[in-house]
């Protein structure tokens, strides 16, 4: 994977300089040049993921394949930074006030990183699911000569993505599941004589639910509630401040694009700051996304990833057609049915393709960032020990 | 063309119910076509097998026989055919006939007497006869037959259509809004329905495989495949309420569980519950807890299920098996007590809390490991048995979704904030994952084992270390233990106790311990940018090292651990103004700490007995500094030197010297019988010692001088204590009385 190979490279650099033994200025001085390159490197990687929205259509603003790419810049930003951090690192250095708190901060805030990475995972399970309705629309309007029960049958897998999609985005709020369903066709699904005597009472979430009263707008807003551009003083508050804002960011766009468990408000949470080269990019993104999600989040979506927006048209489209049809099927109509479901085949495909794949990532993140976790804890551990045995 | 067909009354049907002659079914005058291509030739019987294996047509009769009757006579051959088919129908109306519909040309005969399931029957058996047919002729299709007046085009026989007609209507009736039937209401559990849909389905495919003029074709096809679709809506909805409401443990469980739980949690609020919670009885009570069906219910989910397949509905039945089952799974989670909590919870989560927590997650995660997960697994197998990558495709992805939430749980306690007092439970929770993990493995192909072995080691080394940071705690405990009072009477020091029974609990659990701290002490930094994956490969290369290691690093930190409560000790016991009492002060602890040990035989193999015995060379050298500290200046009263001045006894020196003696024996004693020595054994031998030192030296003192005071008041002033006396009041010590006074103790 490309994070690994730029991390290797850049970490063997850094821990060889900080193995040299050098005066304290130089030293000094290597790090200042040090948290300059990561800067460079955190802006250039943004820079990478905003661009690429404008030309082609491959890397689209919060597609999966965006997505992939964000999480691996995540990796990269976090291996950089615990490379400048605590690579060859005097661990007493990093343990006293005010880095110590700034570190304390930043571990919670990697905490929170952790379940907002297992309610985007989860939420790629129901985008998942909504990719398996889309699947049973495509393969039923393929059929030829298209006839009254695959259409039939398609609306019914439509409507039960529509109803899915909705409930999805009405928010997790476990509390509330009764009036949620999961409903696959149970609802309204267009079969006739099927399912109207059923009893609604028993719709349950599609999703598997993060824990009661879980909020991933909240998490975030408390993740990114402490966090200040730092003024002058100590060096390495600069690397902490970056990285946690990496982190938040990231985090936001995973939950802004992924279904995920209550999101209200997510639109304005933190500020970007504005006067930051490395930053720069980072503002443009997070202003792009915010503008989409307040346009959606009014419409109610159940996320922005680029293709279950497009996903949602296709199905909207197509629960007309499906609606109107009679058979046998005007021509005119058919070939752009036909086109329709071509394009929600291949936006199948990519999920099919992507969503392991980004789920296997989130998974990645989870586990990497537990580890840095461990290891910033235990630096701090072993710096208080060596400075209370001085005194 | 199905529409077009003239639709008799709904309950009547085209066949008589007494037996016919065959062609009285169809008409041959009236037939110009036969009803489907026929091959003629020998060639044309072969692929026929084949192609009807493709349809997987299960019915395993003569598709030989079947052939070749068709050869004849669609029309003719009714009675043998009937005879052949009947094997598996399902013996009824064994003797009933179809008449065929008359012909293409809207005539039907319509006979009043004719019984609809007879008439289903029958239409049915024209219809397997059609299909099975149909697809042999399907790649053989008659271009060379020279009866065919239409090469391009085959012609659907009638009674597809009154197939459809009647197959409709019993749609329509199960699934109609008011009185819809139920599955358990149908005929024959609904294997009869089955049979219909399954006809149905392959009745589709024949369909269009045939070439047939364009617009009959499709009209047809949209009326089978709209039929169809009722059908396997209606089996998806009947198979999802078989899978919801005929879950076996739904109800009767409902009440039991939460009384297990409660035993289950005060078991595990034992801390000690490591060795115990193996024997609990706690596995076998929960063995039924698992929502599962009755073989009944298995068998009709199964029926359904593989017609839904077949029938290409597969994504319609997975997702609502999928569905029920992730209901059905947290469902029984709940039961078993495990509470979803995101990882940040855990983290901040009251320690009492998260102890009950813990608890029920082992419960749990013991329970999905030995009996949930494989029930699962042997459910889906059940259900899916005709399609095994299915069965495994539902299982592993049921699977993921409630392991993930599991391993957060356990991550989130590996975070929580470090205390001591929660060694034990995270051991526990360490145990668990070590020990259910393999039992989990075998139940997955051996790339889904992989990745779930790869995260259930990484959750463990997380447990793991967190485990060694809670006990290297204990360092800190120590270390902070930093109090300025002396406890009175230099008893042994609650830091001692604390600590010793910490230990003592803690080499309960010695071998995980031991594990723990040889495979996860270290946490590698090289590797820490990518996963951790050389955990196993770790553990076997220490197991190699174990053999020639002598210290473990488990033992190696219980060593430090005990230096370093030594130091702290020897610490305290500077703030004893008495030498001899801090003597006394490390010989309390010592013996206290060297009983404990000798006491735990984990400890005490742990430590060594090379340990042991220099902490008893360490201890009886504190005796030796506390008997030169208080007895040897009273001794030294008792010297006989400087009190023979050439070859007399100096009286006044000798009466200074009782005197000293006396006050001197008066102050150890009010002193010292202050202070505490609790350990009866100690107690003993420092005053048998002190005996041994004293009581000879003071009789000899006494029998050589006494002599030289008068009698009477001299001596009663100078000699107040008799040997037995200064004995008596050696074993006054160390009781920790404070009120103890000789003046009392005289009367």
């Amino acid at each position: 994977m490309r994070a690994t190979d730029n991390q290797g490279s850049f970490l063997n650099r850094i821990s060889i300089r900080r193995n040299q033994v050098v005066s304290m200025d130089n030293n000094h001085e290597q790090e200042l040049e040090d948290i300059e390159l990561f800067q460079k490197h955190v802006g250039d990687r943004f820079a990478d993921l905003l661009s690429p929205a404008e030309d082609t259509s491959v890397d689209a603003l919060l597609s999966i394949a965006w997505l992939r790419k964000i999480l691996d810049v995540f990796l990269c930003c976090e291996a950089e930074f615990k490379a400048i951090m605590i690579m060859g690192r005097d661990p007493s250095q990093i343990s006293k006030p005010p880095l110590d708190r700034l570190l304390h901060e930043l571990l919670d805030r990697v905490v929170k990183t952790l379940d907002v990475c297992n309610a985007v995972s989860h939420g790629v399970d129901a985008v998942r699911h909504f990719q398996k309705l889309a699947e049973i629309a495509v393969s039923a309007l393929e059929q030829r000569p298209i006839g009254d029960g695959q259409v039939r049958r398609a609306k019914k897998a439509l409507n039960s993505l529509a109803v899915a999609m909705t409930l999805e985005d009405k928010d997790g709020a476990v509390g509330k599941s009764t009036e949620r369903a999961w409903s696959f066709g149970r609802r309204g699904g267009g079969g006739g004589a099927v399912n109207k005597d059923r009893n609604p009472g028993n719709f349950r979430p599609i999703c598997w639910n993060m824990a009661k009263g879980w909020s991933a707008s909240k998490q975030i807003q408390a993740m990114s509630s402490n966090l200040v551009a730092p003024r002058g003083g100590e060096t390495l508050a600069v690397p902490i401040y970056i990285s946690s804002m990496v982190m938040v960011f990231v985090m936001w766009a995973l939950a802004a694009a992924i279904p995920c468990q209550e999101r209200t408000g997510l639109g304005n949470h933190f500020s970007v700051p504005r006067q930051l080269s490395w930053a720069q990019s980072m503002m443009g993104l997070q202003e792009k996304i915010s503008e989409e999600w307040k346009k959606k989040e009014k419409k109610g979506s159940a996320g922005l990833l680029e293709e279950m927006q497009k996903m949602e048209k296709l199905a909207q489209s197509l629960t007309e057609f499906a609606d109107n049809f009679q058979f046998p099927a005007e021509p005119e109509r058919l070939e752009e049915v036909e086109n329709q479901v071509a394009e929600l085949a291949e936006i199948c495909k990519k999920m099919e393709e992507g969503l392991v794949p980004l789920q296997q990532q989130l998974r990645e993140v989870f586990h990497r960032v537990v580890r840095s976790r461990a290891e910033i804890l235990d630096a701090l551990e072993q710096g208080g020990k060596s400075s209370a045995s001085i005194m | 063309m199905g529409k077009e067909l003239p639709v008799p009354e709904k309950t009547t049907s085209f066949i008589r119910r007494e037996e016919h002659h065959p062609n009285t079914g169809v008409d041959s005058a009236d037939n110009p076509q036969p009803p489907e291509p026929i091959p003629e030739d020998e060639d044309g019987l072969e692929p026929s097998d084949d192609k009807n294996d493709d349809v997987k047509d299960k019915e395993d009769h003569d598709h030989q026989e079947d052939e070749n009757k068709e050869k004849n006579d669609v029309g003719e051959d009714h009675q043998e055919t009937k005879n052949d088919d009947e094997e598996k129908e399902e013996n009824k109306n064994s003797n009933d006939e179809e008449t065929a519909p008359a012909d293409a040309a809207d005539q039907v005969v319509v006979d009043e007497e004719e019984d609809p399931l007879i008439t289903l029957h029958k239409v049915n058996e024209e219809i397997d006869r059609f299909v099975s047919s149909s697809s042999s002729s399907s790649f053989h299709d008659g271009p060379d037959d020279p009866d065919e007046n239409a090469v391009k085009t085959e012609v659907v026989p009638e009674f597809v259509g009154m197939f459809l007609d009647l197959v409709e209507d019993k749609a329509a009736k199960h699934d109609s809004i008011e009185g819809r039937v139920k599955w358990n209401q149908l005929p024959e559990n609904g294997s009869l329905f089955l049979q219909t849909v399954d006809r149905l389905s392959k009745l589709n495919k024949t369909l269009c495989h045939m070439k047939l003029e364009e617009e009959t074709r499709s009209s047809l096809i949209n009326r089978v495949g709209s039929i169809q679709q009722r059908a396997m809506a209606y089996l998806e909805e009947e198979f999802r309420s078989l899978m919801e409401e005929s879950k076996t443990d739904h109800h009767h469980h409902d009440s039991d569980p939460s009384g297990g739980d409660n035993n289950n949690n005060s078991k595990d609020r034992c801390q000690l519950s490591a060795s115990e919670s193996e024997t609990t009885g706690g596995d076998e009570e929960e063995d039924d807890n698992f929502p599962g069906y009755s073989n009944d219910v298995v068998l009709n989910l199964n029926g359904i299920a593989k017609e839904m397949i077949s029938g290409g509905y597969e994504s319609e039945c997975l997702e609502v098996y999928m569905n029920a089952r992730r209901i059905a799974f947290e469902e029984s989670l709940h039961r078993l007590g495990f509470e979803k909590h995101s990882i940040d919870d855990v983290h901040k989560m009251h320690w009492e809390h998260l102890e009950r927590e813990i608890s029920s997650w082992i419960t749990t995660f013991k329970h999905c490991a030995t009996v949930h997960f494989s029930s699962e697994r042997k459910l889906a197998e059940a259900v899916f048995v005709d399609f095994p990558s299915i069965s495994a495709l539902i299982f592993s992805n049921l699977f993921k979704l409630v392991f993930v939430d599991l391993l957060s749980f356990a991550e989130g306690v590996s975070m929580s904030k470090r205390s001591t007092e929660k060694l034990f439970k995270t051991l526990d929770m360490y145990e668990t994952l070590r020990d259910m993990g393999p039992k989990m493995y075998e139940l997955f192909p051996e790339e889904c084992a992989n990745e779930l072995k790869k995260e259930t080691t990484s959750t463990r080394c997380r447990v793991g270390e967190a485990a060694i940071f809670l006990f290297c705690d204990l360092e800190n405990s120590i270390k902070s233990d930093t109090g300025k009072t002396p406890v009175p009477g230099g008893a042994v020091h609650p830091l001692s106790r604390y600590t010793m029974n910490y230990l003592k609990y803690t080499c309960e659990y010695k071998d995980t311990l031991e594990q723990v701290f040889r495979e996860h002490s270290k946490i590698e930094r090289h590797d820490s940018t990518s996963r951790p994956h050389n955990y196993e490969g770790g553990e076997t290369t220490n197991q190699n090292n174990d053999g020639d290691e002598k210290q473990s690093p488990f033992s190696a930190q219980l060593l430090r651990v005990m230096d370093l409560l030594d130091s702290n000790l020897e610490a305290k016991s500077k703030l004893y103004k008495d030498v001899a009492l801090s003597s006394i002060f490390m010989m309390n602890n010592g013996r206290y700490i060297l009983q404990k040990i000798k006491g735990s035989a984990e400890i005490h193999e742990l430590m060594g007995d090379t340990w042991c015995r220099k902490r008893s060379s360490e201890l009886r050298q504190y005796h030796k500094n506390y008997q030169r500290e208080t007895w040897s200046k009273l001794l030294q009263c008792l010297n006989h030197e400087g009190l023979n001045v050439n070859g007399k006894v100096v009286k006044p020196v000798l009466k200074e010297r009782f005197k000293s003696f006396n006050a001197l024996f008066e102050e150890i004693h009010k002193t010292q019988s202050t202070w505490i020595v609790s350990d009866e054994q100690l107690q003993s031998e420092l005053r048998v010692s002190i005996s041994a030192v004293v009581i000879p030296a003071y009789r000899s003192f006494l029998g050589r001088f006494s002599q030289y005071l008068d009698p009477g008041r001299q001596t009663e002033k100078y000699i107040k204590f008799q040997s037995e006396d200064i004995e008596t009041y050696i074993d006054d010590l160390f009781d920790g009385n404070p009120g103890m006074s000789m003046a009392r103790r005289k009367q």
